[in-house]
């Protein structure tokens, strides 16, 4: 512990500036920033936090209920579906994507002809992720006149529809969000762009084979990038809206296999003028998030490596 | 700091807006200033077009009064509306849906037209089409068009599977489901006889419960479906689905959250079909072959006529609009002008007013022509109660029930029993 | 290509353990193989794509009656009546997203990097507590925030403009970007800063001379998000702009749609594949940005 400390206090001295605070220079710096928090967060935040202490059908004057759109939440059997289907979304779809966004990185970070060409390719899905256009394009795939069930019945398999069955509905939004892997591997690939070549070229002479030198550079260089992407991707998972939304018609069907939590948010307070309970559900969002995000926070220690 | 953001929450908690009282009278004389309106509504781009056609024509009339139209998305349209209401900014004329109507007049967002009938006329409509825009008895809403469900069969399919053209007059449910699979056996089930229903609109079920002698809502707006009447028409629908007579459940869900263009009697993939009769000429245009109006079976048998019309949405005043005399004239003009009607035509249903409904049908496809027949010659009962408030969600529980069932993860008994719960819970909530 | 020179050799010579025998058979068969894997997995990810693209030049009716990629002919005029189908022409509302899009990038570029910055680099009070907070900002469903936020933004009588989009970006609430920059900006060797302190800089000419030049891929990282998201983003764009003068493509795209009715699916999806150009475009430019690392700097 106290060598620990002692180390700290030689790094310290050694960089030549004893712990004198930036104030002001931080103020100057995050002027905008505090400037939006004040200005156009802060507000809407806080009046969604009192609404979730009301009962607000949008068209007429909230009515404070104490506690009573939480303890609804309790016995509301929809709810729970909500949880489990976004549970089991961000548990696979993430590690999925992310594995599959970091490999594309891997293989297309360098040394390979037509790179434009593959990482254009692989990101052109992502442009159109949340389009219009999306649910139509993924009927196409999956629909039952699909290209899946085409390719099925060459091999004389009787296919289905796939979005449209309860239980491969949830499957097929995890591949659409996995096939729209483009944004991770972009920060991936400017992460390793950020990597320094001298590494490499150290590790090479040294005789460390590939294998090793993604364990030993790559991923601990990488690894502030990788934490990013964890974190971001994994609040973007719990908010996944749009893409379920389209799909489903909005519906989060067939049978609720697709109910999303901000789906379910969004029937409950636009479609049943339930702003109120829509509220409450946001806020028990914003906790679980929340609580995920700390614990990545808190892991983080233990695997990320920063150079400062 | 602290105390600017103190401002801001306060400015921004001023919700509730439809208690207190809107701006001037609705029965005021028009104004000489210029006034602006805007004017808001769901559709596509066809429809887009003809609308701004109206109000172009609308403007050469009264040259101080400019419309801005507003047009979204059925989706984009409710969360938007909602939201323009709840911060007091709500579009002055508003296009109106059924689910939602009585959900927006009881809580105050809208204008009681009947204050409005100094600008706004009403006399070529018939009672029985007003009657369904009004709520706790006023006059809330105009009807714009008027539909009736039916059976839309292809009858080039029918002739190509050498089935014989079912008499509409006297068929029953039963024959519907015999007859679907004929086709279904003489295709070996590249083309079903029937597509399923079921999700989107509350009118099949309307039907089902009146021929039944039910009724979905009773007069004070709760849940009067019986069970067992509920339960019988899902399990129609798992036993089409079963037999084979419909497509397989995932393709049924599938076709019906795809839309109009991708159902099955778009694509010629289904024989006999539900639909609003005005849907015919999209529907022709999609499938390119001989489509037919068929009256929807069960009706000689019923206990009471299961056939209404349906108003296909409605024009409404924002009760906060600030020129609502103007508003009022400019509704006028969307409901009652000729020259305004030649050009929206049957684009938003069946013209409600019967006196344009006469002068437009010699100018309509064929396909409209037998629309606007089907509507004259349907013997109707009186329209079930305007959805209640609350219930505004009604398709979304209606279709996932169904799903349950035609899954099996419920029987068509679990199924009526939750869905009555469900739907009763959230009228109570409102 | 010159970066290539800086860069350890083709990934495969350092694979294969003994490969130093020159075009060995095997290294070029794998090369092979990786193309052609690669290759495929392009196009099985580029399906939905093409099938857009074929759409947008078939007939309405025959959209969804004739599946696959083959097409009996061009048929353009989608392009065309959807380029006029809506109240103005395409152009304008690709007009109106380029607008908003181009002030978003700035904002996120300027703000959020200097926030990133504070972030990283700054030691001050509660620096821990704002961080946190910077990141709660993004866990709310913005579903529950667009009613008082629309309540806000009309009390300023911003609704109908942009700036309910663009001023958002300018002060740095896209906390993404902010977190994005921060892991980066932590990436960059700390001694960089410290020589320039001891060489006399402020934080000022240290954030301008040392910290953006070496963050250009996360710079491009954010032009490039921050263009398609913006480009793409539906809800809030929808709910603030009323007026059709004002629409944004996405918005425009939608008000195609309606599924009771026939929509015009060639012309949407004609006007889809008009809309995707410029993204495709300032992907493809960001991309030459995001390859110029640290690495081709020579630092270090």
């Amino acid at each position: 512990m106290s060598a620990l400390g002692e180390l700290r206090r030689i790094r310290g001295s050694a960089r030549g500036s004893p712990r004198k605070k930036d104030n002001r220079a931080a103020l100057l710096f995050l002027l905008p920033w505090f400037a939006g928090l004040g200005l156009i967060t802060v507000g809407p935040v806080a009046a969604s936090l009192v609404l979730g202490f009301t009962d607000y059908n949008l068209i007429q004057a909230p009515e404070f209920n104490g506690v009573d759109n939480f303890t609804r939440m309790l016995s509301d059997e929809r709810l729970y579906k909500a949880l489990r289907v976004t549970f089991i979304y961000v548990v696979v779809s993430v590690p999925v994507q992310l594995a599959c966004a970091l490999a594309l990185a891997m293989l297309l970070d360098r040394g390979l002809r037509g790179l434009a060409f593959y990482r254009s390719a692989f990101y052109l899905p992502s442009l159109l992720g949340s389009s219009v256009a999306i649910a139509v394009l993924w009927r196409q795939i999956f629909g039952a006149d699909g290209l899946v069930n085409q390719i099925l019945d060459l091999m004389g398999i009787q296919g289905r529809g796939w979005i449209s069955d309860p239980s491969t509905a949830l499957s097929t939004l995890i591949v659409l969000n996995v096939w729209t892997f483009g944004a991770p591997m972009i920060i991936f690939l400017a992460g390793l762009r950020q990597i320094p070549v001298m590494y490499y070229e150290a590790a090479q002479t040294d005789g460390a084979n590939r294998w090793t030198q993604f364990w030993r550079i790559t991923l601990p260089l990488l690894s502030p990038i990788i934490f990013f992407n964890l974190v971001l991707q994994i609040i973007h998972a719990f908010q996944s809206f749009t893409q379920a939304f389209v799909v489903s018609g909005g519906s989060g069907g067939p049978s609720d296999s697709t109910l999303f939590y901000t789906l379910y948010l969004y029937q409950r307070g636009f479609n049943s003028f339930d702003m109120g309970y829509a509220s409450a559900l946001a806020w028990l969002l914003l906790v679980i998030i929340a609580a995920f995000t700390a614990v990545n926070f808190w892991a983080a220690k233990y695997w990320v490596f920063y150079d400062d | 700091m602290r105390k600017l953001g103190a401002i801001l929450l306060a400015a921004t908690m001023t919700f509730g807006v439809a208690a207190c009282g809107g701006g001037s009278d609705a029965g005021e004389e028009l104004s000489e200033e210029p006034v602006t309106l805007r004017f808001t509504w769901w559709g596509s781009d066809a429809r887009h077009q003809r609308t701004q056609q109206v109000i172009d024509l609308f403007k050469k009339e009264h040259p101080n009064i400019t419309v801005k139209g507003e047009f979204k998305d059925w989706n984009g349209y409710w969360e938007s509306l909602a939201t323009t209401v709840a911060a007091n900014d709500a579009p002055d004329i508003i296009q109106m849906d059924e689910l939602y109507l009585a959900s927006y007049a009881e809580r105050g967002a809208l204008l009681d037209l009947g204050t409005a009938s100094k600008h706004l006329k009403t006399g070529d409509f018939e009672a029985s089409a007003l009657d369904t825009g009004k709520v706790d008895g006023k006059q809330y809403a105009l009807p714009v068009g008027l539909a009736a469900y039916s059976i839309v069969v292809n009858t080039d399919l029918l002739a190509q599977y050498g089935v014989q053209l079912p008499d509409d007059s006297t068929w029953t449910w039963d024959d519907l489901k015999r007859i679907g699979g004929e086709i279904s056996k003489a295709s070996g089930g590249k083309v079903t006889g029937v597509q399923s229903w079921g999700f989107n609109d509350a009118g099949g079920l309307n039907i089902w419960a009146r021929q039944a002698g039910a009724s979905l809502f009773d007069d004070k707006g709760n849940v009067a479906i019986p069970p067992a009447v509920l339960a019988k028409y899902w399990t129609y629908l798992a036993d089409m689905a079963k037999s084979g007579v419909a497509p397989p459940p995932s393709v049924t869900v599938e076709r019906a959250s795809a839309g109009l263009d991708q159902s099955g009697t778009a694509t010629n993939t289904s024989v006999f079909a539900t639909w609003w009769n005005t849907q015919l000429t999209s529907l022709t245009a999609a499938s390119g072959k001989k489509l037919k109006l068929l009256k929807l079976p069960g009706e000689a048998t019923a206990a009471s006529p299961g056939a209404y019309y349906k108003p296909s949405m409605f024009w409404s005043i924002s009760s906060r609009s600030k020129h609502p005399a103007e508003a009022a004239l400019f509704v006028d003009f969307l409901a009652n002008n000729e020259a305004a009607a030649k050009v929206l035509l049957t684009d938003r249903g069946v013209p409600a007013n019967t006196k344009i409904r006469t002068a437009i049908t010699p100018q309509l496809a064929e396909t409209d022509k037998a629309a606007v027949a089907y509507l004259d010659t349907l013997k109707v009962g009186a329209a079930p109660r305007v959805t209640p408030n609350g219930a505004s969600s009604i398709e979304a529980i209606l279709k996932r029930h169904t799903e349950e069932v035609l899954f099996g993860r419920s029987t068509p008994d679990e199924a009526a029993a939750a869905f009555i719960k469900e739907l009763q819970a959230e009228i109570d909530a409102a | 290509m010159t970066d290539l020179k800086h860069r350890p050799p083709p990934a495969a010579a350092v694979d294969a353990p003994p490969a130093r025998h020159p075009l060995g058979v095997a290294k070029r068969l794998r090369t092979t193989v990786k193309h052609l894997g690669l290759i495929l997995l392009a196009l099985i990810m580029l399906y939905p794509v093409l099938w857009m693209v074929v759409s947008s030049l078939r007939p309405n009716n025959e959209i969804f009656r004739s599946p696959g990629l083959v097409l009996d002919g061009l048929h353009t005029q989608n392009y065309g009546e959807g380029w006029d189908a809506l109240a103005s022409p395409f152009g304008h509302y690709l007009l109106n997203s380029a607008i908003v899009v181009l002030a978003c990038i700035i904002g996120n570029l300027v703000s959020c990097s200097m926030a990133a910055y504070a972030f990283a680099r700054l030691d001050f009070t509660g620096k821990r507590m704002w961080f946190a907070i910077m990141l709660g900002t993004i866990m709310l469903p913005i579903h529950v925030i667009i009613v008082p936020q629309y309540i806000l933004f009309s009390q300023l009588g911003w609704i109908n403009t942009f700036l309910p989009l663009i001023v958002p970006k300018l002060l740095a609430t896209d906390a993404f970007f902010v977190f994005l920059m921060v892991q980066f900006i932590r990436g960059l060797p700390r001694e960089l800063d410290e020589a320039a302190r001891i060489d006399g800089c402020g934080h000022g000419r240290i954030f301008w001379r040392i910290i953006l030049p070496l963050m250009k891929p996360a710079l491009a990282t954010t032009v490039i998000f921050t263009f398609i998201w913006t480009w793409n983003d539906f809800f809030s764009q929808l709910i603030y702009l009323t007026d059709p003068q004002m629409y944004t493509v996405p918005v425009a795209l939608r008000s195609f749609v309606d599924s009771t009715v026939n929509t015009s699916w060639g012309s949407m999806f004609a006007m889809s594949v008009v809309s995707l150009v410029p993204v495709f475009l300032a992907f493809l430019l960001g991309q030459r940005y995001l390859v110029k690392g640290i690495a081709t700097t020579g630092i270090k």
